[in-house]
């Protein structure tokens, strides 16, 4: 399987959860991204249990929302009719279960490529070079946020504001936490901007670096998976 | 291979940058990690890829073993190993040129002398190699190119730094002491350590042995696996109670600012450090201090000052008498003989008023000028 047909499956599920009417159409498309993960041949079980963490905050808030105090579904709300808890009910599961179904076939696909790099993965997509490049100055920010947390908690830890575990101290200084990182992150790209990537025209050696990964846009395996994806879309919609 | 030569705030750094401009593109390795590393790459190995050049003709430089790193986040490696991560990068590229920003100075001197040979043999591949460095004084085979202007600006002097009264001892007993980083190997396995204040400790070992993370647990910047320290006696558990024994000096300074200038700093370390009722000199006296240490105004932003200024700066709480242990992380990092000497003197000063040292520097004559107990990390031990 190519990185291309991967994106593409999991784009097409997307699109195919969010369009599916009941909860029995979202059952068919979890049970094709099930598949999907299980031929990456890793194990599964911590996309699993990654998803239900995403998920598990919305199943508690909306369930508190509109089974509890509402009791209620939206479209009752909307039709002016007395409406019950069971309608309130199916309404958060289909909602819940689509989420969960992103989540988790967002973790299938990094689950295929468990071994490869951002690099390898970003090069082998087929996409023009901008986008490309912007995909990995985008990971790059992200790298240097988390570069600047650890770098700012460091900092206000070695000085006493904060603690490592958690502490009435970090609720009073979490501000200077934030503004510290933020600082961080504006010097750390100040210092590559101006030194390191000019001299070396790193961005230029960046683009050959990605173009050098290229591969098959699509594979047979991808049409296949392609099309698993599209049948359970349309059944989702039935 | 060229050689830089000149004092702090002689202008090295810009005559460097100047003639890697006129080669560009040349390959850069700046004094701290943020222009050692590219920051395009999540991985170690996407570090390598980025510069790898599609037929590589020159013998690669690989001290460590890249490829047990290569799904580690290249800003997690120690400041030696991204430094030797930037080295090997280059070797593996086609760059004709590269220029090395005192950087060379973080290294263990194993790891020091290989990377200076390799870029000395370099030359004979048609590599253009410029070097500065406040350990080599004139090296044999190299062009030297004297920079002379002088800047008053932020000279320091220290001979007046680490005058304070006696400090009540306080000692430190660490047991049982394990750690590892998530994901990575074991640095410290059932590790201890016993440390006197009034004594200086060195800590020695190779690249990555763990000489900063053993003073990161001590101030908890980090939480051991398993294990205790006693201060004192009692227990102590920095990493939930918070850091109250130790000045923590970070290799790089910028890991260590609590503000955008250094009156914000004062200010919030102040506050917190009263409420747990520290005794913190008064501002006059801690402006004057940090005027000796080359920076005159409290208003003055700390992200503006060149980074040898900085790296002085970052003294200040350790030369203040606030804590009772001071830790200082490659605190030689970028500076002059001259400053390196005064330095020397002042950390021999707070030892012998009862203070607690621990620092961490593979420079030799440094460290020889300081009466010091070495404690060598390796083999996930203290010893």
């Amino acid at each position: 399987m190519t990185p291309n047909g991967a994106v593409a499956f999991a784009l097409l599920v997307i699109v195919s959860a969010l369009l599916a009417r009941d909860p029995v159409g979202l059952l068919v498309i979890l049970t094709a991204t099930s598949c999907f993960a299980l031929a990456s041949r890793r194990p599964v079980w911590s996309a699993l249990v990654w998803s239900c963490g995403i998920v598990l905050p919305l199943v508690l808030f909306m369930t508190l929302v509109w089974i509890i105090i509402v009791g209620r579904a939206p479209h009752e709300i909307a039709a002016n009719v007395e409406g019950s808890r069971s309608a309130a009910s199916f309404y958060v599961t289909i909602i819940c279960l689509r989420l969960f179904i992103i989540a988790f076939t967002v973790q299938a696909t990094f689950l295929h490529f468990a071994g490869w790099t951002p690099l390898r993965f970003i090069g082998a997509l087929a996409l023009p070079r901008v986008a490309k490049k912007l995909l990995v100055l985008t990971l790059s920010l992200i790298d240097t946020i988390l570069q600047a947390v650890d770098r700012a908690r460091t900092a206000l830890i070695g000085a006493g504001l904060i603690t490592r575990q958690r502490s009435w101290r970090n609720l009073r200084h979490g501000w200077i936490l934030v503004q510290t990182v933020w600082l961080t992150v504006i010097t750390i790209v100040l210092g590559r901007t101006r030194d390191k990537w000019p001299v070396e025209d790193t961005l230029a050696r960046l683009e050959g670096s990605l173009a050098a990964r290229a591969t098959a846009r699509l594979s047979a395996t991808d049409f296949g998976w392609m099309a698993l994806a599209i049948a359970t879309g349309v059944a989702g919609l039935r | 291979m060229e050689f830089i030569a000149g004092t702090n705030f002689s202008g090295r750094s810009a005559a460097l940058m100047a003639r890697l401009r006129k080669q560009a593109p040349a390959f850069f390795i700046g004094p701290h990690a943020e222009a050692a590393l590219s920051g395009l790459s999540s991985t170690v190995a996407d570090e390598i890829e980025i510069y790898r050049a599609p037929k590589p003709d020159r013998e690669a430089f690989a001290p460590l073993d890249f490829a047990a790193y290569a799904e580690r986040r290249p800003p997690t490696l120690s400041g030696g190993e991204q430094v030797l991560l930037a080295v090997h990068c280059f070797s593996l590229s086609d760059y004709a040129a590269i220029g090395i920003d005192t950087a060379l100075e973080q290294l263990d001197p194993d790891n020091r002398h290989r990377a200076i040979s390799y870029l000395t043999h370099a030359e004979s591949q048609g590599i253009s190699a410029t070097l500065a460095d406040n350990r080599l004084d004139r090296p044999p085979g190299m062009t030297v190119h004297e920079v002379t202007s002088t800047s008053a600006e932020f000279a320091c002097d220290l001979t007046a730094a680490a005058l304070l009264p006696a400090c009540q001892p306080m000692a430190i007993k660490v047991q049982g002491l394990s750690f590892r980083y998530p994901g990575g190997r074991d640095i410290f396995r059932n590790a201890g350590v016993k440390l006197e204040s009034g004594h200086a400790y060195r800590l020695i070992g190779v690249n990555g042995a763990g000489k900063t993370t053993f003073c990161k647990l001590l101030a908890g910047v980090l939480a051991a696996d398993a294990g205790a320290i006693e201060l004192d006696g009692k227990p102590y558990a920095p990493w939930r109670t918070g850091n109250r024994a130790f000045a923590f000096a970070t290799q790089n300074p910028d890991h260590q600012w609590c503000g955008a200038t250094l009156g914000e700093d004062v200010t919030r370390r102040r506050g917190v450090l009263e409420r747990q009722g520290i005794k913190v000199p008064p501002d006059e006296t801690l402006a004057a201090l940090a005027a000796r240490l080359g920076v005159r105004s409290m208003e003055q932003h700390l992200y503006e000052l060149p980074l040898v200024a900085r790296k002085r700066l970052s003294w200040l709480w350790a030369f203040s008498g606030v804590m009772p242990w001071i830790m200082l992380d490659e605190p030689t990092l970028g500076q002059d003989r001259t400053t390196r000497d005064a330095l020397a003197d002042a950390i021999a000063r707070l030892s012998g008023s009862g203070y607690g040292v621990v620092f961490i520097t593979h420079d030799d004559d440094f460290a020889a000028r300081i009466a010091h107990r070495p404690l060598r990390i390796s083999d996930r031990l203290i010893s």
